[in-house]
């Protein structure tokens, strides 16, 4: 990658305030439709936390709209996802059973909550026995409602709705290196091999082998950075001590040091095969990024600003972005150049840019606002709630 | 033909906008009871298998699961059966009986722990093979899928390996 500053932010012409509030209406509404039910419910916090994250998430879609600028406004909610996730699961898993730890009668009764991230290694055994290697519960049940239809069947929509923007707008996992490689100011290491972006689709090809050859979900037990966070199995042996320990020292590396030495979304980019797995679907996604050559100065503010590495020289000379593409708009906001454009498949690069990153983000907020910001409304009740 | 592919373009996207308002009230339930209805069921190193069959005891029962064996080279469990005692606030404050695995009249094996009344409290088994079927078992907790007591729910959950003679 060349190792070339990233040229200042251009700031294109903002919208009039009034125009930018006619069209922030709908999100508007449609953010009251979704925290309706919770602005019903009896209790001061949870009726405080729908009004501020609703709040939250109308602002931050009304400042894209009027600065016409993405990623930056998605980052402040895609960081606030993934801080406030951790702290909303983890306090339940205490309230629940008093540790983050599951222990195995609680896998046997299926009270393990299902994670979008082990959808890869299910799929092969599913077909071939019918059987789901988790241990989790098909239906949901009072101890667990996380369960494998219902999250499954969210995936599905997430990936019809947003396909690889899932990365930018739906996983909270995503979120925590979103904020912390925002933190430096400067990347301390700017000079990362393009061969480290294969490094997914081989964690991926390996866990979904492995996965069948064992009947058990291999990246969970052993791979995952995101246990640290969330849960994992009880440590009763040295297997389960050595587990934890990968767990943990993925996370500081991939999540913590990586990020905040590259500015750089790492374990996304170099490691999560649910990421891989994902980018399958941005070849059906009607929403890209193109490269208009026309305009491109070949200034790699592009390259260097993308937080997973999904530009390099071809893609750039080809005028378009790589497969593993998350649709964040940082390549678009950076180009002052207006030669990265958002566009709508089969439709002329450049013609009308803007319509199709309005259409892209009322699809996208829409998303993230039902699902991340009941997250964030969840974890802002627990601690309006434990503030009293 | 340029014209075209631009309206199924824009077709496409606004139908992808309609879609996200549809996901909490349509589509995601729709996507839901789709994967239900697929009869996909828990793997049963996880869920113990199918109950088999049910032995009728003073207050309480010990149901039979199904044995379960690996079913590829590098499933990383011994073969095993499950016997669930339940519901667990009958039991006596000590177990020691034999199970017949197989109805034959003939008990398999004898499995001996306690019963504490703090539903917390680590279990302990022993299991004593009564003929080839099993392996036995000295003080096991919980340190393997395949080797166990534990209580779920209203149950103690035992998992005993198989022995060469249980096919």
């Amino acid at each position: 990658m060349a190792d070339v500053a990233p040229a200042a932010v251009a700031a294109p012409a903002g919208r009039g305030i009034g125009r930018s509030l006619l069209l922030t209406l709908p999100v508007a509404l449609w953010a009251l439709l979704m925290f309706s039910r919770a602005l019903g419910v009896p209790g001061v916090a949870v009726k405080v936390a729908a009004l501020l994250t609703l709040a939250f998430l109308v602002t931050l879609f009304f400042l894209m709209v009027r600065t016409r600028q993405t990623n930056r406004w998605r980052r402040l909610f895609f960081a606030t996802l993934g801080f406030l996730f951790p702290i909303g699961f983890v306090w339940e898993l205490i309230a629940l059973r008093g540790s983050m730890s599951i222990p195995m009668e609680k896998m046997i009764a299926g009270d393990t909550p299902f994670c979008f991230m082990v959808i890869p290694m299910i799929l092969l055994p599913a077909a071939l026995t019918r059987t789901v290697i988790f241990p989790g519960a098909i239906l949901p049940t009072a101890s667990n409602p996380h369960s494998i239809a219902v999250m499954i069947g969210l995936w599905m929509a997430a990936t019809l709705v947003l396909g690889k923007g899932w990365c930018a707008y739906g996983c909270f996992f995503g979120g925590i290196e979103e904020g912390i490689a925002a933190m430096p100011r400067k990347a301390r290491i700017r000079k990362i091999d393009g061969r480290w972006r294969l490094v997914p689709w081989a964690v991926l090809a390996a866990i979904v082998l492995l996965s069948l050859a064992t009947l058990a979900p291999t990246y969970c037990e052993w791979l995952c950075p995101f246990k640290t966070i969330t849960e994992y199995a009880e440590v009763r042996s040295i297997e389960t001590a050595i587990q934890a320990g990968i767990f943990l020292s993925l996370f500081l590396g991939l999540v913590i040091v990586l990020p905040w030495l590259t500015k750089k979304r790492t374990q996304c980019a170099f490691f999560c095969p649910f990421g891989a797995f994902q980018s399958l679907f941005n070849k059906i996604h009607i929403f890209d990024i193109r490269i208009r050559r026309d305009q491109c100065k070949d200034c790699v503010s592009c390259q260097n600003s993308c937080p997973t590495m999904a530009l390099n020289k071809q893609s750039v000379a080809e005028g378009k972005t790589l497969i593993n593409c998350m649709h964040c708009g940082a390549c678009v906001d950076i180009c002052h150049k207006d030669a990265a454009v958002w566009h709508i498949k089969g439709t002329p690069v450049g013609a009308a840019p803007e319509r199709a990153r309005l259409l892209h983000l009322y699809a996208a907020w829409g998303f993230a606002t039902m699902f991340g910001g009941s997250i964030i409304a969840g974890t802002l009740t627990k601690m309006l709630g434990f503030l009293g | 033909m340029t014209r075209l592919k631009s309206v199924l373009g824009y077709t496409a996207a606004a139908l992808t906008v309609a879609a996200t308002m549809l996901t909490p009230f349509l589509l995601m339930n729709f996507f839901t009871r789709g994967v239900a209805a697929t009869g996909l069921r828990i793997h049963p190193v996880y869920t113990g298998g199918d109950v088999v069959r049910e032995i009728a005891r003073a207050g309480y029962r010990v149901r039979v699961h199904r044995a379960v064996y690996p079913a590829t080279p590098l499933q990383r469990i011994e073969p095993f059966v499950q016997l669930d005692w339940t519901p667990a606030a009958a039991l006596p404050a000590q177990v020691s009986e034999e199970v017949d695995l197989d109805g034959d009249g003939r008990a398999d094996l004898r499995a001996r722990f306690s019963v504490p009344r703090d539903p917390n409290a680590e279990l302990r088994v022993d299991v004593e093979p009564l003929g080839p079927r099993v392996k036995p078992l000295r003080g096991v907790g919980k340190e393997s899928f395949h080797a166990l007591i534990v209580r779920v729910g209203e149950a103690v959950v035992v998992r005993v390996p198989l022995g060469t003679g249980a096919r």
